[in-house]
């Protein structure tokens, strides 16, 4: 509420023309072509819901019909196809888009009607998604979000003409500089239909492979390979069960007493390796079907972000909307040289739609990049490492859990008899381990403690296993935290946050000094109350301080919660 | 306020703890009562001591640039919302509030996480509190005519 209007734009008709004239291959497609409300294509009466809901929707039905038997399947079958093309046909009917230059508006719903407004100056990130099937009839999606949207784009406008896509992304670009610019743009327009581009990355096809080969996802692997053999195994089951069968039964006469009381090693060690191996190809197909081609060029203020292989991705993340940048350097990358980087802003629908991840960089690229994306940054600032009390903390972080998982494997099964199995010995010998081994971590966790401060970024470094460097624009900063909590306060130490915009978007300066902390925790509320871009630095140096008014609203301008005895601070 | 923490802070104990009780009952041999008793000294701790102690520790000041907050017991906490980054204030009033003329001030900027709250404001100044930290918004946005108008 308080962030003030933008000027009045010039009305969307004016310097139209001229648009027009300088860039043909646009021509019919500037925002005049949207003013009057559209449908979606057709085609969205089938391809407007993403294939998963689909079949979401779709396997119960299914299920129950196949149960129920043959011909009734077909009945319902039926009756549900032609129900969704009425409803479906109905939606697409009903929903209509269109954007003057200033307002992109939806109006959707068959029975309770939605009307949808969506001021460009308050757009995030507009994103064009082609999956395969859309690729082959030439549509796409349109996505465009704006700050807090939680879990859902704002507007979803699925599917359109490819062409319709881009040139509404366009027309909304236009609009959006001319609205940056002021109302003094007019004879700008020219060179506002002529966008600069830029490329400002690319990442090679074999990065994108080592990226998803040494990647998170590797982690999660075993779940997906289950996965995998489940699905497989829905596919062939007939088959496969009569052929696990028949090995399972080799492998019991093989070997007297059978593999179930005594595991043979050589098989479980090809049956992991394969299972690696397989882990490790999927891998890399999943990144890069999802990653391959990825590409960012700067088209004036944005940044236009490309990936996908089979469905292809375009994201637009409009520079001055970056709220966090985050360098993550896995131990794996970290020996390679790597690192990968994510780009937030607040549009911050889940499931990553708000960010953008490059898959891989080479370190010494990374203040490449950071000077693209944060502009007068010349990279990760200098960072100054905790106080040595830090480490003890880091030891009681790590420690806390391995420990705790010492004392439940000898208590658990010591008090509770059900839980005391042939495996205990085994669980406690892993708790065990734990310990050295979290022990190192601590240290190296300590090690990379660090936080920085420039005029025009706050900079921290966190991470054992995984080194994150999160950076945020000082001018996004939003509100400051500092918590200290028993054991901080006896040490000396401060953990600080600074949150930007976006769910769960913040710096977090783990255990710095306390006179550390205090004093980034001054700054950036200073920075806060009185953003300055860079640019203005020089024409005002030093922001006027209002003198306070203590009691001019008496006990509201300091006070004590809950008691309400005023208390002049 | 005190009176609130104290009936909110032990019934929102009650049922964790009580869980815990009996599932530790069930399950232990030796030391049923153990979970139990520990379980218990919470519950009186977190009526008697904590919300005295946490009311004390409680401070919120309006200074030149931002709005202060200064509480928590056992993580002392201290946050600061500029008053430029302040888009919305909510004044919240729940049935006990409503009994003993309480009301919060829910103080929320673009970031989720970096919102405040203010509890305890006797009801008759929250109105009060909350004009003049819209006033204070307003002025520091209205310093700000330049570049940077969009505080997100």
């Amino acid at each position: 509420m308080p962030s003030d209007l933008p000027p009045p734009p010039p009305p969307p008709g004016g310097g139209q023309g001229s648009v027009d004239d300088a860039d043909p291959s646009m021509a019919p497609v500037e925002a005049e072509a949207f003013v009057q409300p559209r449908r979606l294509h057709p085609a969205s009466v089938v391809l407007g819901i993403p294939l998963i809901q689909l079949i979401q929707a779709l396997i119960f039905p299914l299920f129950a019909g196949l149960a129920a038997g043959g011909r009734v399947t077909l009945v319902i079958l039926a009756f549900m196809a032609v129900f969704g093309v009425i409803a479906r046909s109905l939606d697409w009917y009903h929903r209509w888009f269109s954007f003057d230059g200033e307002v992109l508006r939806v109006d959707s719903g068959v029975l309770s009607r939605n009307h949808r407004s969506l001021d460009v100056a308050r757009i995030q990130q507009v994103e064009i998604h082609r999956g395969p099937v859309q690729r082959l009839f030439g549509l796409a999606t349109l996505r465009v979000e704006t700050a807090g949207s939680a879990s859902e784009p704002e507007v979803d406008l699925r599917v359109l003409p490819e062409g319709d896509a881009v040139a509404l992304r366009t027309a909304v670009r236009v609009s959006k500089a001319r609205l940056a610019a002021g109302p003094a743009a007019d004879a700008d327009v020219d060179a506002l239909a002529e966008p600069e581009r830029r490329e400002i990355l690319r990442v090679p096809m074999r990065h994108v492979v080592l990226a998803s080969v040494t990647g998170a996802r590797l982690l999660v692997l075993p779940a997906v390979i289950g996965a995998a053999f489940q699905f497989i195994g829905q596919q062939i089951g007939a088959f496969m069960e009569d052929w696990v069968e028949r090995a399972v039964e080799a492998g019991l006469t093989a070997q007297e007493g059978g593999w179930l009381t005594a595991p043979d090693w050589r098989l479980i060690t090809v049956g992991a390796v394969v299972a690696v191996l397989l882990a490790v190809a999927f891998a890399a197909v999943v990144g890069v079907v999802r990653d391959g081609n990825f590409r960012i060029e700067q088209v004036d203020d944005d940044l236009h972000v490309t990936r996908g292989v089979v469905s292809t991705r375009e994201s637009v993340v409009p520079l001055r909307r970056v709220q966090l940048v985050e360098v993550q350097r896995n131990w794996l990358r970290r020996v390679l040289g790597f690192s990968s980087v994510r780009i937030r802003s607040a549009g911050g629908s889940t499931g990553g739609e708000g960010r953008v991840s490059v898959p891989l960089l080479h370190d010494e690229r990374v203040d490449r990049l950071l000077r693209e994306v944060l502009p007068g940054v010349p990279g990760i600032p200098t960072l100054t490492p905790h106080p040595r009390n830090a480490l003890r903390r880091s030891l009681v972080r790590w420690l806390r859990p391995a420990l705790t998982f010492v004392a439940l494997a000898w208590l658990v099964p010591a008090y509770v008899e059900v839980l005391d199995t042939g495996l205990t010995p085994w669980v406690r010998g892993a708790a065990l381990a734990l310990v050295p081994i979290n022990t190192v971590l601590a240290v190296i966790e300590f090690r990379n403690l660090a936080h920085g401060l420039t005029p025009l970024v706050v900079a921290a470094r966190q991470g054992a296993l995984s080194i994150t460097t999160t950076l945020a624009p000082v001018v996004k900063v939003q509100a400051v935290t500092s918590r200290r909590n028993l054991f901080q306060r006896r040490l000396g130490l401060t953990t600080l946050h600074a949150h930007v915009a976006g769910p769960g978007a913040l710096v977090e300066v783990l255990d710095a000094g306390v006179a550390d902390a205090a004093t980034l925790h001054a700054r950036l509320t200073e920075h806060a109350a009185a953003p300055l871009l860079p640019a203005d630095e020089e024409e005002l140096p030093v922001r006027p301080v209002r003198a306070d008014t203590p009691g001019s609203v008496p006990g509201a301008v300091a006070g004590r919660s809950g008691g309400g005895e005023p208390e002049t601070a | 306020m005190v009176i609130t923490w104290r009936l909110f802070g032990g019934l929102s104990l009650l049922f964790p703890l009580g869980a815990a009780s009996i599932v530790g009952f069930v399950l232990l041999d030796q030391v049923r009562w153990l979970p139990a008793l520990v379980a218990a000294a919470i519950l009186v701790l977190a009526v008697t001591w904590y919300p005295g102690a946490r009311y004390r520790r409680w401070r919120w000041q309006l200074t030149d640039l931002a709005l202060e907050l200064r509480y928590g017991v056992l993580v002392h906490r201290f946050e600061a919302i500029p008053y430029f980054r302040v888009q919305q204030i909510d004044i919240e009033r729940g049935p006990v509030d409503r009994l003993l003329g309480l009301a919060r001030l829910q103080v929320t900027t673009a970031s989720a996480s970096g919102s405040g709250s203010l509890p305890g404001i006797p009801e008759e100044q929250a109105p009060q509190v909350r004009q003049e930290l819209l006033h204070r918004a307003a002025e520091a946005i209205g310093d700000h005519t330049g570049d940077v108008h969009d505080a997100v």
